[in-house]
């Protein structure tokens, strides 16, 4: 089954190592189905972590006591009157699950679709993996209702942007530009120092420490003590600040390589990451109200802290959806940062 | 078992990441027992325990909370909280078809004021005011006079409008029927922990517990086990405890006869400011000597309220005294941090800023901090203001943060 034909083997090993001499007629072409599903799953991954997001923001995790049927029904079966009318909770927890399952769909036609228009062995390798990982996604959704635990809610909610920023990859190496990065390489004036990628990779670790932190405090445990949430915060909040500043550095390094495709997304990074700043104090002060260093702004002077209003809700999802899209953001960087380090690796050989 | 291989890997990482084990027990009020060690200079680790014991088991765990009509006399008192109620806000969290939530308290509450209602959960420390400890049995914000409960409406009113300028939300998307479950869960929390807190006091005071158990009829272990040799319904301590709840709940039930009466109104006019601008800056009220010129709040104070002042200044330990501190840090209290004045210039009344709600305020004072009550007579004398100044000063309060028609300066001219 995993044996590959010799012919077929020879030739996917020539992809595979030159990844920039594509075939004739070009893999752009040839795995035009597979980009088109890899970004289908990006833009159904994004809204998924926002409705996933939302459903956490509103305790709505267990408004649902089943898995995988929705009250005894069919997770397709059930009364679309009573998922679109009835209690709130249950409409987003259920659409999660609806969403989740189409993600699933589109999964399993990304390894098709890869299969079939004969990808690059490590791009086919790829598209399992994403279906393994919205597969053990969904698994981890299910065990965290069937036990009632919010600690799998926590796994969850920090292994779902690992699946959307393996989407993004997806539909980045399966794009056009991947291949025309040739191009672009003959024209770098000053091509890539190996410790840039080094500078690539710390966004994707510290972004995702981030996701792992922000998880923590928001399903804080009852007999959490206050010292360690506080801690918590305190790390969370460093982070943010020294990957803000780390930005703006892989900005000035990746752009010198003149590369668009490089530079760009290094640029959005620097971007969403103020944004999430923004974000981060938004959602602490409609959680617990404004806070004591900020007390030098005229206009926070009694706040009111309203128990899950809809824009609150919607600031402190966004929070969390941003972050998703960091770290999908810096793995893109990271593997274009990858890709133009072979690429003039491959030219100069 | 081949099969749940794959699910090694996410155990260790629950495991890791600290596993959401229900919380099974209160935690144990430890700061109020080092504050008796301290204060009395006997040891407190067997008072305590036994204490704990008994508490559980009178009023159950976080799971499933029991309120103890068996061990109350009044029929008011064991009508004081829904024993439903209180299994709606306790437990997980989870909502049926029918939207109705359950676990309530640990869904909207748990974060800041904890399990037993200690105001130190998770997030308390980050707060500016520490979230409010319900254990002591004391509360800020209410129409009742200063040493008393408030009422529900009291506690539902909070729940409904939050408090401006804190941590504590306004939970007015919930449903009358989830307000009320948890203003009984808070009620609750409250007499279990004022309860704890007594027990233990009086385990040391008056049934002689030290380094070890007094004799069995004070021992409050012969609650625990009725049926044993022990005449546990005739006992020291049994008498001692029930007194106890049956007092802590009278306080609960006599709470709505406790409502601070709020005479007609006087006219709102220009005199009636000038004269509440006078009565402010004056010696009677002072109000001035805390909160400033105009309300400004640009006095330097240096005072605590009553919950950090327990555990410090009042076992003559200067709160800003790290070392000295540390053993009740370690004990579960939060930092001690000062209480300031409020500024009243710009609006923000925390426990409503209506002309009934002040006149209330300025009468009962606030019960856990520096704000005091005030004596009020039929006549205005050298010591204490008629009601009609207390409504002079109500008018002046909102001329202060421009709910008045008049100004400042014209109140000047």
């Amino acid at each position: 089954m995993n044996q590959t034909p010799p012919t077929e083997t020879s030739a996917d090993d020539l992809q595979t190592a030159g990844d920039a001499a594509p075939p004739s007629g070009g893999p752009a072409a040839d795995s035009r189905w597979l980009h088109r599903l890899s970004l289908l799953s990006v833009l159904l991954v994004w809204p998924l972590i926002w409705v996933g997001g939302l459903v956490t923001t509103y305790d709505a995790g267990m408004a649902v006591p089943d898995w995988p049927g929705t009250y005894g029904y069919n997770l397709f079966l059930y009364p679309l009157s009573t998922w679109l009318y009835g209690p709130f909770d249950l409409f987003i927890e259920h659409g999660h699950r609806l969403l989740g399952a189409v993600v699933g769909l589109v999964a399993i036609g990304m390894v098709v679709a890869a299969v079939v228009e004969r990808s690059r062995r490590w791009v086919r390798w790829l598209t399992v993996g994403i279906l393994l990982a919205v597969i053990s996604q969904g698994v981890l959704g299910g065990i965290r209702v069937l036990l009632g635990d919010r600690t799998f809610a926590m796994i969850h909610g920090c292994f779902g942007p690992l699946v959307f920023a393996l989407c993004c990859i997806a539909a980045v190496v399966t794009s056009r530009t991947w291949w025309q990065r040739r191009r672009a390489v003959s024209a770098t004036p000053k091509p890539l120092a190996n410790w840039v990628v080094v500078v690539a990779v710390l966004p994707v670790l510290l972004s995702y420490l981030q996701l792992v932190l922000g998880a923590q405090l928001r399903h804080v445990q009852p007999a959490t003590t206050p010292r360690t949430f506080t801690l918590i915060v305190a790390v969370h909040i460093v982070t943010a600040c020294v990957l803000w500043l780390l930005t703006p550095i892989l900005f000035v390094l990746v752009r010198r390589c003149g590369d668009l495709t490089l530079s760009r997304p290094a640029g959005w990074l620097i971007l969403f990451v103020g944004t999430q700043i923004l974000l981060g104090t938004g959602s602490w002060i409609v959680n617990y109200g404004w806070p004591s260093v900020l007390d030098f702004l005229p206009f926070g002077e009694g706040f009111l802290v309203r128990s899950k209003g809809f824009l609150d809700s919607i600031i402190v999802t966004a929070h969390v959806a941003v972050g998703s899209l960091i770290l999908a953001t810096s793995a893109v960087v990271l593997v274009q940062t990858l890709r133009q380090k072979y690429l003039v690796a491959h030219e100069s050989n | 078992m081949r099969r749940a291989r794959f699910l090694l890997p996410i155990f260790a990482l629950a495991a890791f990441c600290g596993c959401d084990v229900p919380v099974e027990q209160y935690p144990a009020n430890q700061l109020h027992a080092l504050v008796v060690a301290t204060s009395r200079h006997v040891p407190t680790e067997v008072a305590a325990q036994d204490s704990a014991a008994v508490v559980e088991a009178w009023f159950g765990t976080p799971i499933r909370p029991r309120w103890p009509v068996d061990q109350m006399s009044g029929a008011a008192a064991k009508q004081l909280v829904d024993p439903d109620h209180l299994m709606r806000a306790a437990g997980r969290v989870y909502s049926d078809q029918q939207n109705r939530h359950f676990g309530l308290f640990n869904e909207h509450c748990v974060t800041c004021h904890g399990v037993a209602g200690g105001g130190d959960g998770p997030a308390s420390l980050l707060q500016n005011p520490y979230p409010r400890d319900f254990r002591a049995g004391v509360f800020k914000w209410k129409s009742t006079h200063r040493s008393s409960k408030p009422t529900r409406h009291d506690l539902t009113t909070i729940l409904q409008h939050g408090v401006p300028g804190t941590g504590m939300p306004s939970f007015a998307s919930l449903s009358t029927e989830d307000l009320q479950a948890l203003v009984d869960y808070v009620i609750y929390l409250s007499v279990r922990g004022e309860f704890e807190r007594g027990l233990i006091s009086q385990a040391v005071d008056t049934l002689g517990y030290e380094i070890e158990r007094p004799d069995p009829e004070a021992s409050l272990t012969t609650l625990l086990d009725p049926t044993g040799d022990s005449p546990a319904e005739s006992s020291d301590a049994m008498q001692v405890a029930r007194q106890l709840l049956d007092q802590i709940c009278g306080e609960w039930v006599d709470a709505t006869a406790e409502v601070i009466e709020v005479p007609a109104e006087t006219p709102d006019d220009a005199e009636s400011v000038r004269r509440g601008r006078e009565l402010f800056h004056g010696q009677i009220a002072n109000c001035v000597g805390c909160h400033g010129p105009g309300g400004n709040a640009e006095v330097a104070t240096l005072d605590y309220d009553d919950w950090t002042k327990e555990f410090t200044t009042r076992l003559a330990i200067t709160p800003s005294d790290r070392e000295a501190v540390k053993p009740f840090r370690q004990a579960g209290a939060l930092r001690p941090r000062q209480i300031h004045p409020r500024k009243l210039s710009d609006g923000v009344y925390r426990g409503g800023g209506d002309g009934d709600t002040l006149y209330r305020r300025i009468v009962g004072g606030i019960a856990g901090t520096p704000m005091p009550s005030q004596i009020i007579a039929q006549q205005a004398t050298a010591t204490g203001l008629s009601q009609a100044q207390v409504w002079d000063l109500v008018h002046y309060l909102h001329s202060l943060s421009g709910v008045h028609s008049l100004s400042e300066d014209q109140v000047e001219q």
